[in-house]
């Protein structure tokens, strides 16, 4: 066998593996039928109507952008003012705070969240979508700020200070010369935390009441009963995200 | 003069920090803290009892199956960072180097694309495929193979693990393999190296950075995963995280869900430090 | 690592995104709602075909909040403010524990159901402390055996021992619950289940651990019947209506039985919160609940099937729902289960460290 064939078959077995999960709920999300198991009986698309009928399955839907849009929107905030704090002077205690800004990226979102579970008790709040977006900012902003801080180098600095000599303010240095410089690390950034928090399950679980994201909404409906309205949602958002991220793609291709 | 200039620097610099600092250090390490101090409270009748004592860790490890779900969980991780190591890295190999330049970014881009299902679902969706009766076994039947029974069980858990942690890893050794400035190789070739040793003494040792960050992301999730192992797993086996959540879910014994919690944390930091050794090569 | 996670997504896009973001963050703080009912319940009162007809008739919101174990349902409420909840559902065994927490609020006898609730679901030693009514049961039924009957007959079941024997190793699941499974293997080692002591634990762990050995999942109720509805296994124990009957349309060989040893008895209560904000409503609620309609509702809800404690709530329920129910065989049944096992605190611990071994096992 010749070294290409051999690359060729391994790419085919893992690409194999890595589409298997995939392939399989899509498919059974047809099934005509109670059951996601073969035989296939038969083509329907009954139960992803049924998904798009589902009142708290669309709520929770809506829930979830909220929470991903809008705690990313201050995680970037949050991330990229740091990451400019850091650059624009030597600070004596600067890897300290590097340190400890990045540290929620080493742990465990079970535990984030839990500690945050712990907190609210302690202080009396009681949860909502809120203390979900603020979970889910922690476990964000650090990505934001280590991407931020990777894609502001001396060619911004020096940019920066042009634009200081000139009589540009602070807010306009930011505006006008750092954000465009560094657009794509700031749009990667905000994608990235979108789609982490759109996906993201414990902290969501942990700290919320009766607003739910979908992946809480998606784990209730899979332990409240055997239902085939799973697989449909289960295709349905990978659907939506595979498609928006192709989009990305293309357009980032085309450029 | 100049002094005044880095004066007012610093205060700006401090102001464009304050905020992060701030929501660090309020939701992130005030937190922690005081899980820190409620691992060391008890849980009674009448709610959380502020006495300062040991007595959750010296149930925790006190209690053989306590233990168990540590070493569970290690063991499972441990395994499925491995495995998918061994798996991932071939893989991005042949992706940054023998498909050609214009497939490549499609080829990451395929290698990826579960990565967008919901990550409940995907568990879910394993379950279906690895079910005695499920679409694995029916396929294997239809060609005369023995089926398998590995649902339900800790094959299962390390299966669906793999499966997220290969696409995760082809990603990051796939990024440090095209930082690899290419005349590299032709160097290492010149100077005499068949192809086994520049990988061997070259491309490995540089590429180690990569797989080490790698490793350690796949290790710190995967430990503390709480789904996977509830979904595949069928209640034969415990990992920790299924431990805090029956503490939290059946009991609601926050003191001992922060103490479990805490040496989870703990094994993520040992690990940490010994993945920083590989991961300071590239610095 | 920031290297790497940044060239994922690599790119040049504009930021148009996240000033959509910023208008749909606006959006968090306008959800300006109806009058609320806040209620603490089982998945089952999850269910919209239940709770809509109850809200279009009184044009209210009802907040619904599942738990699982009365632990976790008191720790929720600890950890609320007064006021935060009007209706609580729970478990029957469970209420004169929620009564002496001074949660529950006494309720009008005489507005509720009683002439037509089935008589064993009165449950006054737990329902009525003090000549005050603070619960009333809304739904029951039984954790034993639930089977497949191509595979094995009732009369295999006979005999709960046989479970732990190895007799059907590889082919049964367990419903992860403690309280009812260890309940029914006390009931099947000759115990009763209202005089459980710490020292019984023992010779229940020897079978559970021996149980273990034979099943194949321990899993929550979507687990085990997707387990026992996809040949996965023949049979599961802890099983009863709540699994079966919802299937039985499509797979009418499920089937269960209650051992010669017996099986326990389940039930659920429905009461009224002692701080409550706006008790009327939540007495509504309760009424509702209990009417027929409701009970009709509840009892076919779609996380579990069971029977409703109120028996007019057969005027409602189709001859077909009635089947999967059985409704003709419940005076049988009743009069062979035993009530579900109340731990007291130390038990109950010890119980869940059991389970715990049991599951980690």
């Amino acid at each position: 066998m010749t070294r290409f064939a051999i690359s060729a078959a391994y790419m085919a077995v893992l690409y194999a593996f890595i589409f298997l999960p995939v392939a399989v709920l899509v498919l059974f999300s047809f099934q005509d039928g109670r059951f996601p198991i073969p035989p296939f009986q038969g083509f329907t698309l009954k139960w992803h109507l049924e998904v798009l009928s589902d009142e708290e399955l669309m709520v929770a839907l809506r829930n979830s952008l909220l929470v991903a849009f809008g705690s990313s929107a201050l995680a970037l905030a949050l991330g990229f003012l740091a990451a400019r704090g850091l650059a624009t002077s030597e600070l004596p205690l600067a890897r300290t705070i590097r340190a400890a800004l990045t540290a929620p990226l080493s742990v465990s979102y079970l535990v984030i969240g839990l500690g945050l579970l712990a907190s609210l008790n302690l202080a009396g709040v009681g949860l909502s979508l809120w203390t979900v977006a603020i979970g889910h900012v922690v476990i964000n902003a650090p990505l934001c700020f280590a991407i931020c801080t990777a894609a502001i180098g001396p060619a911004q600095q020096q940019a920066e200070r042009a634009a200081r000599d000139l009589g540009a303010g602070e807010w306009a240095v930011m505006r006008f010369v750092t954000a465009p410089m560094i657009m794509p690390a700031l749009v990667a950034a905000f994608l990235l935390s979108v789609t982490f928090s759109w996906d993201e399950f414990i902290i969501a679980f942990l700290l919320s009441r009766f607003d739910v994201t979908l992946p809480v909404e998606i784990w209730s409906l899979l332990r409240s009963g055997l239902n085939p309205k799973t697989n449909a949602v289960g295709s349905l958002v990978f659907l939506i995200s595979a498609l928006a991220f192709l989009a990305f793609e293309l357009s980032a291709r085309r450029r | 003069m100049s002094l005044r200039i880095e004066d007012r620097e610093r205060r700006r610099a401090w102001a464009l920090l304050a905020p992060a600092v701030l929501w660090t250090a309020v939701f992130f390490l005030l937190p922690f803290a005081i899980m820190a101090a409620m691992s060391l409270w008890q849980k009674t009748d009448d709610g959380i009892e502020r006495t300062w004592s040991l007595v959750n860790y010296m149930t925790l490890f006190g209690n053989p199956t306590y233990i168990e779900a540590l070493f569970n969980s290690l063991e499972i991780t441990l395994i499925v960072t491995l495995l998918s190591i061994l798996l991932a890295y071939p893989l991005a190999w042949i992706i940054a180097e023998e498909v050609p330049e214009r497939y490549r970014r499609l080829a990451l881009v395929l290698a990826v694309v579960p990565f967008w299902t919901s990550y409940i679902v995907r568990s879910y969706a394993w379950s279906l495929v690895l079910a005695k009766q499920g679409v694995l076994n029916t396929a294997l039947e239809g060609i005369g193979l023995p089926t398998l029974d590995i649902s339900n069980s800790r094959a299962a858990i390390v299966l669906g693990f793999t499966h997220f942690f290969t696409m995760l890893l082809t990603l990051t050794i796939y990024a440090s393999l095209t930082q690899l400035p290419p005349n590299l190789r032709r160097a290492a070739a010149d100077l005499g190296a068949g192809p086994w040793a520049t990988f061997r003494h070259v491309i490995l040792p540089l590429t180690a950075p990569g797989i080490a960050v790698g490793a350690f992301l796949s290790f710190a999730l995967c430990i503390g995963d709480y789904v996977t192992p509830q979904i595949l797993g069928g209640g034969n086996d415990l990992a920790l995280p299924q431990l805090i959540m029956l503490q939290l879910g059946r009991r609601a014994d926050l003191p001992m869900v922060a103490a479990l919690s805490i040496v989870l944390m703990a094994v993520v930091t040992l690990a940490y430090l010994v993945v920083a050794r590989f991961m300071k090569v590239a610095r | 690592m920031k290297q790497t996670r940044y060239s994922i997504t690599k790119g040049d896009l504009n930021l148009k995104n996240t000033t959509a973001a910023l208008a749909l963050l606006t959006g968090l703080s306008s959800q300006v709602q109806a009058q609320e009912l806040n209620a603490l319940v089982w998945c089952d009162h999850t269910d919209p075909a239940l709770i809509e007809p109850f809200e279009e008739q009184f044009g209210v919101t009802v907040n619904l909040k599942e738990y699982e174990g009365t632990g976790a349902g008191l720790s929720i409420i600890e950890q609320s403010q007064p006021g935060d909840w009007d209706v609580l559902v729970i478990d029957g065994i469970d209420v004169p524990r929620a009564v002496e927490a001074g949660i529950l609020a006494p309720l009008p006898k005489d507005q509720l159901p009683y002439d037509t609730l089935f008589p064993e679901l009165v449950m006054a030693d737990n329902h009525e402390i003090d000549g005050q009514v603070y619960a009333i049961s809304e739904k029951f039924g039984y954790n034993t055996v639930s089977f497949n009957s191509d595979n094995v007959s009732a009369a295999d079941m006979a005999d709960m021992t046989r479970l732990w024997s190895g007799d059907f190793a590889g082919r049964l699941a367990v419903y992860d619950y403690y309280l009812p499974v260890m309940g029914m293997i006390a009931v099947g080692l000759g115990l009763k289940t209202a005089d459980l002591k710490v020292e019984d634990l023992p010779a229940i762990e020897a079978a559970l651990i021996a149980l273990k050995d034979s099943a194949e999942s321990v899993g929550d109720i979507v687990s085990s019947q997707t387990a026992i509805a996809t040949g996965e296994v023949e049979i599961l124990v802890g099983g009863g209506e709540f699994v079966t009957a919802g299937l039985t349309g499509e797979m009418p060989q499920l089937d269960w039985v209650i051992p010669d040893q017996g099986a326990v008895r389940w039930s659920q209560s429905i009461g009224v919160f002692a701080d409550s904000k706006q008790p009327d409503l939540a007495l509504e609620f309760v009424k509702y609940i209990l009417s027929p309609e409701g009970q009709a509702r509840l009892a076919t809800s779609s996380c579990y099937w069971a029977m409703p404690a109120n028996s007019a709530a057969g005027t409602v329920l189709t001859d077909e729902q009635m089947r999967a129910l059985r409704w003709e065989d419940q005076a049988a049944y009743l009069a062979r289960a035993q009530l579900y096992p109340a731990p007291d605190a130390e038990l109950d611990a010890a119980m869940q460290d059991v389970w715990t071994r049991f599951l980690a096992h």
